[in-house]
Parts: structure tokens; C-alpha cells; sequence
């Protein structure tokens, strides 16, 4: 590495990013680097071509709903510290962090909660807190192809928004998507080990 | 080292691991993130490098006093990383000056940093004594050597105080949050220091110690992986089930399963019998019953003859035949006999108690599982894919994987709620179990007709070809169109195809059982006949060797020379011939299998594949089609398999070995055919999680088995001149010869005394009731567990639509509500704008449940979130309006809170 970028001090804004997110500092000069290898044309800021290039989220069904969620509120691109935030949300939890933290601050983005919400952005097409059963055939279709039959898809649709509706109204609000992964271990299975 | 990440950090790693455990259907398992570790600890290592100097001005004003609980604690999570720390001191020391200008340029670092800053000096006191420290803060606790006995004893003190703190904080007037903190300050304190108070060295001991619990689970992980990777096939296993389903797993689970076992005997049969004997034993050619006879010695290297298991192979370790009744053999006096019906025993022995043990173990499994059925469809819509797959090839199994998950779930559902005429089906049902038992009946009646007839042929002289083989002709025409006209009927039945499968195999079953019987019957037949013949074998044996040595015309000067044992005439040894019909059965069998698959499967879909562009109709679509892999054949033909070996083991003791060799590669061929030439079935069904169906079956076959080896060792005398136990009156004697022997004369009377039926009789008896209580308390218990399930099962039914009925009633009048506070929410955007859409949607959906139940909401600390975000200069309208939101709220307060900062 070279003696100037190896530098956290770098990166613009880094002790507010730091605090934002709860990266190490080796960490955020690891996605630092990450960024600028992204970023083709030294713009400064990503754009949705440059999060396409990458060939592991090609072969990932969802992948272009994982980039959507880099760019909020349909604006072109994200800077470093959005950047960051995103990826904040799949910090690995720290046992310590509950004793320590100062309950007068914001539940960090990698909190179990934070998590889930990432997650349920990634189905909420349209983003207006529901997952209706509309979006859930559209990333179904996404994930399972052509194999199954539409009536089937129609079916599985059907029940999950059976399975986790709780308040009849044909949709899957946060809460109810909360509940139904009660028993999942999302801490665990949203969590990076190398985004210490 | 920054380059090394590769793509988003979401994805790295994924390539190399997410294939190695493609197809599984869980994602994310906890291996899942273990290629990053060594980062981490880099990441670390720089960390430690960049955050050395601390200054007490920086410390927050958080901490009143020195040495409080306030900032010991946090030394904690970072102690971990010292390894990394005391390596790099050396070099920390010049950058120190740079990073502490720095930081008081700085002038708020953040939190976590300060954290990290204690315990670094401490670190660095610790290493160079000498080093004079600016900060006396820390000093008290800096490192072991260095403590002076005034120091000890303040820590000690502190460690005192603190846990008189933790005693007494119910007593302190404080508000709860402080307590809270305090308490778990104290705690860690405690936790911290009185290890690092121990005796002489013990700090570096703590150091160590949590170094080598850091490698330990490193090394947990490592080796879970390991394991996984350890066990056979499992990638091969996998690969198929994504494609092909559960069910279709199952049975190379099965098959593995059973290779294992397989490998268990062959080992026992092949370590204490074949390689003594071997060793050991008198050379080939010694004795009669070890040297191929003279008649046949122009033809024993023949192929022909030794394809069918005569000749050389026949006078071999492999078969009962060639062992010799000598009581110990070679110069460790091994009992070969002794072992030999020891072997056999615990043959049958181990593999009843590995079958019960595996059935036992299952069925625990499944009574604790079981209980996530209520969200089957959201966990696999939500949760199915494995965001760390970066690896095409592995995606397109995981494709596989969830559609054929999907597809098992839909046929479950499907099934559940099926609603149709009881009657009808019942009496469908009735009709189907009716035709179905005429036609084992009517098969069984056919089989019984053809055996006695061919008892009649054998009789006969010049029977023909036809005549001669009849047996074996109707029992494969039997064998071929009885199951598939059993799948016919039981298409009446309408089970569920998991269900439809069992009773597939037991009447398949209940067939086969017909071809077994008629198979022993005829080899029992074979046996009494050459059983009656002995007796005259064994005269003119006598006479033979009298004649020989007694017979004038030899100069008796010179003694005769033994008679050569090819010459000496000998019985049949009927033992080596059931060992050589079991032989020939599985070899035949075997390849019978492997033509069928590569015919019917391989073949045809070539067939199927190739021709499909110039034909009239559409071969794929249409009649010949791909086929389906045949789950109750293969699996009833494994079995059936294993029945002959159990049967034949004992006078065949190299059969094991070949089956072992069978199994093998009828695992990578069965892969491979499936894998290439076989569709998945129509209806993809889930297993159920245990095959104790499978292991019923294969325990009644063992069983089965059992009976005709027992009765042979029981009741028939072995032959007069071969195997190790010619020469007695019955096999088991051995047993009593060795008693005799060797055991001292009390012990032989403990084993007569044992052997008392009035001991055996109550014993039996005992047992008996035992089984009966067992069994009715493990009924009990599970009739309760149902009842708590349905149980839980209902109460969530009523609770689902109780609420649906009360938000219809309330959606209505909230309405107008709603939008009223959407109005509000988008005078509140400006200011947050990563996520203000979120907190419009919230804010939507809290109108909703805040009016309708209060019983939903999420147990939050409330109070929390609005001190947090209330003087933050959210419109305070805004926050009274829902005043207990969701959880998630604080995504949006934290982007809020770093505005005024």
C-alpha cells in the first residue's frame, strides 16, 4: 500500500462517519479503497453502473434491489459515507456494545432491528412499508425463474401473505415481517465478519 | 492489504465457500463467514497502530473520579487485540507523536476510540517499563511486574469497592438507566481485574488466555468446516437434493448409511477372520478341504468356472469350506474356530444394535422439531437466498434448490387442505388395499406353484431349458409388473405422496418376501439332500484312506507317503455351497441393476434426447420421456441386498467385501445416472426428516435373515470334512469346547447356571414389562406434546383473526387520520433525508396499530427513543404524535442527531 492512502486521514469526514456507523478505522479504509476501485472515473460518488459492474451481484437474484438500496430516494448517485452507512447495516453485533453503549444514543445501523429493515426494503419494491402481494410475485419470479408455474407462484404468494398477515389488510407491513422472522437469527446470518 | 476486498464487502468470500456448500438449504449457516477472519484480525492489528496515545483531556467528563468504574470496563473488548498491539509497539512508538497532534487537532474522537485508548497504554507500560508515562491515570493498573505492593493493594481495594457497589445499588437513590450502567460497569470491572490480580504473572496469563480463546474458536470453526468436508459425498448428496428433492436424497442418505455399516463388518469379518486364516492358517494345498480336488483341477483357472465362484475361488479365505477345525492356529494360538462363530454372532449383533440405535436417535430428533410450521412460506420467501453466493455455478443450485423447496412446500400445502368426500375416499381406499392383497395373494399362490413344480422337474432327467429356470422366470416377470400395477391402484388411494410412498414400499415389500422365501426354500431343499448324502461320503472316504494305506503291493520298508489331498474323496460341504448361491446372487444382482439403470435410464434419455429433433411426436413431452429415479425400488433392492449379505456373511466371509466394493460405486454410479439421465418427479415431496421407514424395513429383513443362520447353527450338523467346525455335532458346540478349556471350571459353571431356564424365563418376562412401560410412557408424552402443539397452534389462529376483524373495523375511521399525518411527516422531510420516505411509511402504519391494539406493540423501551430524539429538533407535534413508534425509528433519529453534533 502506498504511504499517503494507507492514511485514515484521507478520507474526508472519517471521525463523523465513525460515529455514524462504528467502523474501525481499518475497516473504513479497507471500504475506502473499495469505493475508489469502484468508482471508475474519479467522479467521487458511485453510480448505479458502477455497483453493476461488480459480477458477484449479477449472478444474485435480487442484486439489483440490493443496489437500489444504495441509492435512496431514486437520486443518481452515493457518496462515501452513504456508501458506508449501507454496508454499516451488516456489521457483525458486539457482545459489549449494549453495556457500553450510552443509552441517550441512537440504536446503531447494525442492530437487529436496522437489519431487518434493510432486508425488508429489499422487498418493499415500492417503498411505501408494505410488501403487497404484488411485489412478493415480482421478487418471487426473481428467485425462482421459470421452473415453477404461475398458478404455483400465485399460491406461494398467497400463503405467505396468509402466514404472516396479522392484520388482514393483504399486505406485509414491517411489524408483521419482524414477527414472522422472531425466529430467525438475523443478527447472525446479516453480519460480515470482516466489516469489524 | 485493502485490495484484497473484492467486490462490495457483502460478497466477499462468498466465492470460493459459497460453493463449496452449494445446494444447502439453509443459508448463512454460521461457517458461513469464516474466510474473513484474517482480515479481521489485520484490521485490528492497524486499528491498535493508529489509536495509541491516549490523553486524559480527551476523556469524556463521563468519569468523576479516577480509577472509576467508568472507563475500566471498556478496556475489555480491546485487551483482545493486544497480540497484534505488543508487536507493533516497536514501530507505534514514532507514530505516537503524530496520531496524538492529530487527535488534538481533532478534538472529539469518537467513542469507540476512546475506549480503545486505556488499555493501549497499559499495553505499552507494560512492555517497556522504563518508558517514562505522562498520564499517571492508568498507572494503578498497568502491568504485573511493574506493580508495587501499594499498587496491588489499591486495585484490590477497587475491585472491593466495586463489588460492595454492585452489592448495595438497590440502596442508591439513582435513576434506573444510571444503575443499569453502573451495575454492568462494576460487573466488568470485577470480571476484569481480579483475574489480572492473581498471583505473579497473571496478567500475561489473561492475556493469553483470552489470545487462546480467540484461536479456539477460530479453530472450532475451522474444524466445524472440516467436518464438513470430512463427510462422504455430502456435496454429491446435496447437489442432487437441490435438484431433485428431499425424497430422492433420502435414499443416498440411505445408501450411505448403509455403506457405512457395511464397512463396520467387513472390517470384523475381514481383521479377525480372513487375515488370520490367511496369516495363519495351514497354506493352500495342505489338507484336503484347501486343495481344489483332482477332477476338477484341469478347469479351476477358467474363467467361466471362476465367474461362477468354483474352482479356485471356491477353495479360497473367501468361503466357510476352506478353514480348518484346528482349535488354535500359528504362534499366537489364535481360536480361529472360536472367532469364527464369535464373528458371525456379533455380524448379526452390531447391526441389530446400530439399526435400533439409528431408529431410537431419529425419532428423538423428530419430536423436537417441528415447531416452526407457522412461518414455513416467510422463512423460505425471505430468508432462502444466500446473499454470499458469488459464484454462478453455485447460484444456479441454490435456483434449484429453492424452487425445489418451494415445490415441497406447495405439495404439503396442497395436501393439508384437501378437502374432498370422506367416504368416497375411504371407500377408494378400501378397494385399493382389497385389489392389492389379491394380487399378493394370487403372486404368492403362483410363486408356491412354480417351487413345487420345480421340485417335481428336478426329479426328472432332461428337463428343458424353460422347465429348468421357470423359478427364476416368474419370480423377475413377477418382480417387473407387480409394482408398477401397484402404483396404478394406489393412484385410487390419494394419499400423500410421501405417505403413497410407504405403502409403496411395504407392498413391494410384502412381494419380495415371496421371492426370498422361495429362494431359501429351494437352497433349505438343496441342503437336506446333501445332508442326506454325507453319511455315505463319509464311508467311502473311510474306505478310501483304509484301502490306501492297508492296500498290498507297497514295500512296507519305506512308509507310504500320505495320499495326495487332491485325491482324498470328500462331501459336498454344503455350507460352501449356500455361501457360493448368496455370492452368485449378489454379483447378479448387482449387475442386473447397474444394466438397468444404464438401459432404461441412460439409454433412454440418450435415446430420448438425440432422436427428439426427427420424430413424428414429441419425445420429451410425450411416451418414452425422461425417466424418474425409482425411490421405492432402489430403496427395497438395497435392502433386499442387505438381507443376502446378513444371510450369507457367515459362509461366505468374503461376500462383505464385495458388497462393500458394490456399494461403492453404486454410489457414484447412481449419482451419475441421476444426476445426467433422471428428471425430478412430477410432485416433488419432502422426506420426512428421519427414514425410520426405511430402517423398519431393513430391521425386518435383519430379522428375517436371522432366522435361517440361526437355524442352520442350531439344528443342522456341519459338514464332516470342511469349515472350522467340522468334526462336531453341532456349530455351537465350539462354544461349550472353549468353556471347557479355557475358562476356570467355576466360570463354566456360572455360564450352565445362566443358561437355567428357570433364569431365562423371568427374565424374558422382566423385559417384557419393561418394553410395556416404556412404551406406554412415551405414548403418553407424545399424546401431550401433540395436544401442546395444537394447542399453540389454535391460540395463534384466534389471536390472527381477532386482530384482522379489529383493523378492518378501525382502517376505516383511521383513514382520515392517516392522512392528516402524512401531511405532518412531509413538513418534517427536510431535514432527514436519507430516510425520510421510512419515516413517512412509519408514520403511516403507527396511525394504524396505535389505534387499533395496543397489545401489539413491541415491548420497546419508549422512554428511550424519545429522549433521544426529542431535542433534536424534530417538530415536538411530530414526536407526540406516536409517541412509542417502532424500533426502527432510531435509523432515522441517528441521522438527525448528527446535524446539530
Amino acid at each position: 500500500m502506498g504511504t499517503r492512502s494507507s492514511h485514515v486521514a484521507v478520507i474526508p469526514d472519517v471521525d463523523d462517519i465513525r460515529r455514524d456507523t462504528g467502523f474501525s478505522q481499518a475497516s473504513l479504509l479497507r471500504l475506502y479503497h473499495r469505493f475508489r476501485a469502484l468508482d471508475r472515473n474519479k467522479k467521487g460518488y458511485l453510480s448505479r453502473m458502477d455497483l453493476q459492474q461488480i459480477g458477484a451481484l449479477a449472478v444474485n437474484p435480487l442484486g439489483d434491489r440490493i443496489i437500489d438500496s444504495f441509492f435512496p430516494h431514486g437520486s443518481q448517485c452515493v457518496d462515501f459515507p452513504g456508501f458506508v452507512r449501507v454496508l454499516a447495516h451488516f456489521r457483525p453485533i458486539e457482545n459489549e456494545d449494549p453495556g457500553t453503549r450510552d443509552p441517550k444514543q441512537p440504536e446503531p445501523l447494525n442492530s437487529r432491528m436496522n437489519k431487518l429493515r434493510f432486508a425488508f426494503q429489499l422487498y418493499d419494491l415500492d417503498g411505501d412499508g408494505k410488501i403487497s402481494r404484488q411485489e412478493m410475485l415480482q421478487v418471487l419470479r426473481l428467485m425462482v425463474g421459470v421452473q415453477v408455474t404461475e398458478e404455483q407462484l400465485e399460491s406461494i404468494t398467497d400463503r405467505t401473505v396468509q402466514e404472516a398477515d396479522e392484520d388482514g389488510d393483504g399486505a406485509v407491513s414491517f411489524l408483521e415481517f419482524t414477527k414472522s422472522l422472531e425466529k430467525m437469527n438475523i443478527e447472525q446470518k446479516m453480519s460480515i465478519r470482516i466489516l469489524k | 492489504m485493502s485490495h484484497q476486498l473484492k467486490g462490495l464487502e457483502k460478497e466477499a468470500g462468498g466465492g470460493v465457500r459459497g460453493r463449496a456448500r452449494s445446494g444447502h438449504p439453509h443459508p448463512g449457516d454460521r461457517s458461513g463467514r469464516r474466510p474473513s477472519t484474517k482480515r479481521t484480525s489485520k484490521a485490528k492489528g492497524s486499528r491498535v497502530q493508529h489509536g495509541v496515545q491516549p490523553s486524559q483531556k480527551e476523556r469524556p467528563g463521563g468519569s468523576p473520579r479516577p480509577g472509576s468504574p467508568r472507563r475500566k470496563p471498556m478496556d475489555r473488548p480491546a485487551r483482545r487485540s493486544r497480540p497484534e498491539g505488543l508487536r507493533r509497539l516497536e514501530r507505534s512508538s514514532v507514530e505516537e507523536r503524530t496520531c496524538q497532534g492529530r487527535r488534538k487537532r481533532d478534538g472529539r474522537t469518537s467513542f469507540k476510540e476512546q475506549r480503545a485508548h486505556p488499555k493501549k497504554e497499559k499495553e505499552v507500560v507494560g512492555k517497556e517499563l522504563k518508558k517514562p508515562r505522562s498520564s499517571s491515570l492508568v498507572s494503578s493498573t498497568s502491568s504485573d511486574e511493574s506493580l508495587s505492593e501499594e499498587e496491588l493493594a489499591r486495585i484490590l481495594e477497587q475491585v472491593e469497592e466495586k463489588k460492595k457497589l454492585i452489592a448495595t445499588m438497590r440502596n442508591k437513590p439513582w435513576p434506573m438507566a444510571k444503575k443499569l450502567t453502573e451495575l454492568r460497569e462494576a460487573q466488568a470491572f470485577v470480571e476484569n481485574y481480579e483475574g489480572a490480580l492473581g498471583k505473579g504473572k497473571g496478567k500475561r496469563l489473561y492475556a493469553y488466555r483470552m489470545q487462546m480463546a480467540k484461536k479456539w474458536v477460530k479453530f472450532k470453526r475451522d474444524f466445524d468446516n472440516f467436518k464438513t468436508q470430512c463427510i462422504p459425498w455430502e456435496m454429491k448428496i446435496k447437489d442432487i437434493e437441490s435438484h431433485f428433492g428431499s425424497s430422492v436424497a433420502s435414499y443416498f442418505i440411505f445408501l450411505r448409511w448403509m455403506y457405512g455399516v457395511n464397512l463396520v463388518l467387513f472390517g470384523l469379518i475381514f481383521g479377525l477372520v480372513i487375515i488370520p486364516e490367511v496369516l495363519m492358517g495351514v497354506p493352500y494345498g495342505s489338507i484336503p478341504r484347501k486343495t481344489v480336488p483332482r477332477a476338477e483341477e484341469a478347469k479351476a483357472m477358467d474363467f467361466s468356472v471362476l465367474w461362477d465362484f468354483e474352482g479356485y475361488i471356491k477353495y479360497s479365505a473367501l468361503f466357510y469350506g476352506y478353514y480348518n477345525n484346528q482349535r488354535t492356529i500359528g504362534w499366537l494360538r489364535y481360536r480361529l474356530p472360536m472367532a469364527y462363530f464369535m464373528v458371525g454372532v456379533s455380524v448379526f449383533g452390531y447391526s441389530l444394535m446400530i439399526v435400533i440405535r439409528s431408529m431410537a436417535s431419529n425419532t428423538q430428533g423428530s419430536t423436537g422439531e417441528g415447531e416452526n410450521d407457522n412461518f414455513t412460506f416467510s422463512f423460505k420467501m425471505f430468508t432462502s437466498w444466500d446473499y454470499l453466493i458469488g459464484n454462478s455455478e453455485t447460484a444456479d443450485n441454490k435456483y434449484a434448490s429453492i424452487t425445489t423447496s418451494f415445490k415441497e412446500s406447495i405439495v404439503d400445502e396442497q395436501e393439508s387442505n384437501k378437502e374432498e368426500n370422506v367416504h368416497l375416499t375411504r371407500f377408494l381406499r378400501v378397494l385399493a388395499n382389497f385389489l392389492i392383497i389379491c394380487c399378493l395373494c394370487g403372486s404368492g399362490y403362483l410363486i408356491y406353484f412354480v417351487v413345487k413344480r420345480s421340485q417335481e422337474f428336478s426329479k426328472m432327467q432332461n428337463v428343458s431349458w424353460y422347465e429348468r429356470n421357470e423359478v427364476e422366470i416368474v419370480m423377475s416377470l413377477l418382480g417387473m409388473f407387480c409394482p408398477p400395477l401397484f402404483e396404478t391402484i394406489a393412484a385410487l388411494e390419494n394419499y400423500h405422496p410421501r405417505i403413497g410412498l410407504k405403502w409403496q414400499l411395504g407392498r413391494i415389500f410384502a412381494l419380495f418376501l415371496g421371492n426370498l422365501y422361495t429362494f431359501l426354500l429351494a437352497l433349505m431343499d438343496d441342503v437336506h439332500l446333501k445332508l442326506a448324502n454325507e453319511e455315505t461320503i463319509k464311508n467311502i472316504t473311510h474306505w478310501t484312506l483304509f484301502n490306501y494305506y492297508n492296500s498290498s503291493g507297497w514295500n512296507d520298508s519305506v512308509p507310504r507317503p500320505p495320499l495326495h489331498p487332491a485325491d482324498v474323496p470328500r462331501g459336498s460341504c454344503w455350507e460352501t455351497a449356500v455361501g457360493i448361491e448368496f455370492m452368485r446372487l449378489t454379483v447378479s444382482d448387482m449387475l442386473v441393476t447397474y444394466i438397468t439403470i444404464l438401459v432404461g435410464d441412460f439409454l433412454r434419455a440418450c435415446f430420448v434426447r438425440f432422436m427428439n429433433h426427427c420424430w413424428c411426436w414429441d419425445l420429451e413431452a410425450g411416451f418414452p420421456s425422461y425417466a424418474e429415479f425409482d425411490i421405492s425400488g432402489n430403496v427395497l433392492g438395497l435392502i433386499f441386498n442387505q438381507g443376502m449379505i446378513w444371510m450369507g456373511s457367515f459362509y461366505a466371509p468374503g461376500l462383505l467385501g464385495i458388497n462393500v466394493l458394490r456399494l461403492l460405486t453404486s454410489m457414484y454410479f447412481q449419482c451419475w445416472a441421476v444426476m445426467s439421465s433422471n428428471v425430478p418427479h412430477e410432485r416433488v415431496f419432502k422426506a420426512s426428516r428421519s427414514n425410520n421407514f426405511y430402517m423398519g424395513l431393513l430391521l425386518l429383513v435383519l430379522f428375517l435373515s436371522l432366522l435361517p443362520v440361526a437355524y442352520t447353527i442350531m439344528s443342522l450338523p456341519p459338514s464332516f470334512d470342511c469349515g472350522p467346525f467340522s468334526g462336531k455335532n453341532r456349530m455351537y458346540d465350539v462354544l461349550q469346547e472353549t468353556i471347557e478349556n479355557d475358562f476356570p471350571t467355576f466360570l463354566g459353571k456360572i455360564f450352565a447356571f445362566l443358561a437355567n431356564p428357570g433364569l431365562i424365563i423371568p427374565a424374558i418376562l422382566l423385559m417384557f414389562l419393561a418394553i410395556y412401560y416404556l412404551n406406554s410412557v412415551s405414548k403418553g408424552l407424545s399424546r401431550a406434546n401433540a395436544q401442546l402443539r395444537k394447542k399453540i397452534q389454535a391460540l395463534r389462529e384466534i389471536e390472527k383473526s381477532h386482530k384482522s376483524v379489529k383493523c378492518r373495523a378501525s382502517n376505516s375511521e383511521n383513514r382520515s387520520k392517516h392522512q392528516n399525518d402524512t401531511q405532518l411527516q412531509l413538513t418534517k422531510e427536510e431535514p432527514m433525508p436519507l430516510s425520510a420516505s421510512q419515516c413517512q411509511t412509519l408514520d403511516k402504519k403507527t396511525g394504524n396499530t396505535a389505534t387499533s391494539s395496543s397489545a401489539r406493540k413491541i415491548p420497546q423501551p419508549a422512554s428511550r427513543h424519545l429522549t433521544g430524539s426529542q431535542p433534536l429538533g424534530v417538530k415536538p407535534d411530530a414526536g407526540q404524535s406516536q409517541p412509542q413508534t417502532h424500533p426502527f425509528r432510531s435509523a432515522t433519529g441517528k441521522s438527525i442527531q448528527r446535524t446539530p453534533r
